[in-house]
């Protein structure tokens, strides 16, 4: 049985470093260390919410994004 | 409280409606099991959702949100996060669980690692270190019936009637098996999710409007998160969003979500479709709970903060559809949990040490779901202070499983010993350091003893990996196993069932 190699591995590098970019935003401490306490607004949020809204909406863009070139390799592998 | 237990009333009646109406004999234990990996994405997606966030999103992160504030949006990164693994794991275990007929989280050990005993080990942790947090599930409906009783009913007696409900709830859970769970969590998370998630907009807008409360307004304190001078220590929520992440997965009834999809597409566009539910879900749930701490009766009971405002903003009517809302969180969570303890304790408990016929097994998981019901359900009416302790202890001990589960798929050098090894030395680790220091470790800087337990084992895993390498049989049969996924890669050539290997 043949292995099907995916056509697109440029695709995947990128996503895999974006999955390893929300891994590093959400989880390294100095960031959320330098968003501690600050209340300054960030288009009109407090900085220290911005920093978490700002985490997850970079996790879930990744998500849907690696959700759309899988989609798209497959479509192309058809 | 006619209207309030009138809408729960309702509601029960319409799941157990949609429950009777799909009810179907299962031909085997793999269709009671995992539901005859026959779900499509939708149902995934609202299965994962109303799986993760149980009914105490709303009690116990909703008090955390109007206590602590922006901090308590750790929960909404660990939980994107466990999404992202659901979309990673996606593929090898979907195809290792259909080519080899994997059932549990254990049966996946136990191929992996070709050690049936290690399946034992697995699903002995996974349920002695979920038991505390069933029983929590159940006492937290004792909230809800307070709540929906108008502070008629006292809070043991409450307790008392939620045992109940959830408990007679569990007979069609028993009855149906996955197949139950899977089309419940369907009803149920559309209800608390999307339809508790419309509430959350609501409710924040009338705490805006009405009660004048908005970001701008809230205490300086709300916006603090552990840092360097915290009395939790500056890694502390480095350790909550760590833990978290990777323990979602440890969980056997996370876990066997990635067993109960017609295929890897389903799974992985389950992802796509519960990262954007979740973050919205979230945000709404805590910036609702930091906007209601300009509330005095909610910050005076943090726990209700989810019943007093929506009984404020919209009266009985709310706090009924408040109530309904939680319910469908708990009762997916409960359901969830009680099935698929149910069918470790046949498949990986009995049925590893006994030859059983498919019948046999499903009626062990019916018996075992059903005693696992009965022993939560007196649990949850006795006064049990150090519960909740013992439950965050057992969550330092199921993050035990992430270091032989995710090297194990990712990875063919670790082996057995390793993973024995790790997971047991890990465990001593984490319940030594709790044992010791009582939670709060002096030199931890806020690590918590799961921390230092998987570095321990991490440690151990690696280190067996490369002193005791595979015997050149032991190396092919595990090269054999990343083949066969090599060979379906994407689901795009049909996975061929390769049978139930022999184990050691």
């Amino acid at each position: 049985m043949p292995i099907q190699r995916s056509p697109a591995p440029l695709r995947r590098g990128i996503v895999k470093l974006w999955f390893a970019l929300d891994a590093i935003v959400a989880l390294a401490p100095p960031l959320y260390w330098a968003a501690d306490g600050r209340t300054t607004p960030i288009a009109g949020i407090p900085a220290a919410l911005f920093y978490f809204l700002a985490v997850s909406l970079c996790i879930t863009a990744s998500l849907i994004a690696a959700y759309v070139l899988d989609a798209t390799d497959e479509g192309v592998a058809a | 409280m006619i209207i309030t237990f009138g809408l729960l009333a309702l509601f029960f009646a319409s799941v157990v409606g949609v429950l009777q109406r799909n009810r179907t004999v299962d031909q085997s234990f793999t269709d009671y099991a995992v539901g005859g990996r026959s779900f499509g994405a939708r149902y995934q997606a609202m299965s994962f959702l109303n799986t993760w966030y149980p009914g105490s999103m709303f009690t116990a992160f909703g008090a955390l949100s109007v206590t602590a504030g922006v901090m308590s949006f750790y929960v909404l990164s660990y939980s994107l996060l466990t999404v992202v693994l659901l979309f990673v794991l996606a593929r090898p275990v979907w195809i290792w669980g259909k080519a080899y007929d994997l059932r549990t989280q254990g049966d996946l050990f136990a191929l992996r690692y070709g050690s049936r005993h290690i399946r034992t080990v697995a699903a002995l942790i996974g349920i002695v270190s979920g038991l505390p947090w069933l029983v929590l599930g159940m006492q937290a409906l004792g909230n809800l019936f307070q709540a929906m009783s108008l502070g008629t009913l006292s809070f043991s007696t409450s307790v008392v009637v939620g045992v109940l409900v959830i408990a007679l709830r569990q007979v069609w859970t028993v009855r149906m098996g996955m197949r139950g769970v899977v089309i419940s969590d369907y009803l149920q998370g559309i209800v608390a999710y999307i339809g508790g998630g419309l509430m959350l907009v609501g409710l924040i807008v009338w705490l805006m409007v009405a009660r004048g409360s908005t970001l701008g307004t809230l205490d300086p304190k709300m916006f603090a998160i552990p840092s360097f001078g915290s009395k939790e220590g500056p890694l502390y929520l480095f350790a909550l969003m760590f833990t978290g992440a990777l323990g979602g997965w440890c969980w056997p009834y996370i876990f066997v979500r990635l067993f109960t999809a017609d295929g890897v597409r389903s799974l992985k566009k389950s992802a796509a479709l519960a990262v954007p539910l979740t973050f919205l879900f979230g945000i709404a749930l805590l910036i609702f709970g930091m906007l209601a701490s300009k509330v005095p009766e909610a910050v005076a009971k943090p726990d209700d903060v989810w019943f007093i405002v929506s009984h404020q903003a919209g009266g009985l009517v709310l706090l009924g559809l408040a109530g309904v809302v939680l319910l469908a969180a708990s009762m997916g969570h409960t359901d969830g949990n009680i099935q698929a303890y149910g069918a470790q304790l046949a498949n990986d408990l009995v049925g590893n040490y006994v030859r059983l016929e498919q019948r046999q097994m499903i009626v062990i998981a019916k018996v075992g779901m059903l005693l696992l019901t009965l022993l939560a359900s007196w649990l949850a009416t006795l006064t049990l202070p150090a519960l909740f302790s013992l439950a965050v202890l057992a969550y330092q001990g199921i993050i035990q499983l992430s270091i032989p589960q995710f090297l194990g798929i990712f990875w063919r050098r670790g082996n057995r010993q390793g993973a024995f090894a790790g997971m047991i030395l890990g465990f001593v680790t984490a319940v030594g350091l709790e044992v010791a220091f009582g939670g709060h470790l002096p030199f931890g800087y806020g690590l918590t003893s799961g921390c230092f337990g998987l570095a321990v084992n991490l440690l151990v895993y690696v280190a067996c990996a490369y002193l005791l390498p595979h015997s050149a049989e032991e190396q092919r049969r595990v090269d054999d196993l990343f083949t066969v996924i090599d060979a379906n890669r994407e689901g795009r050539v049909a996975v061929t069932p390769q049978g139930r290997p022999a184990m050691a």
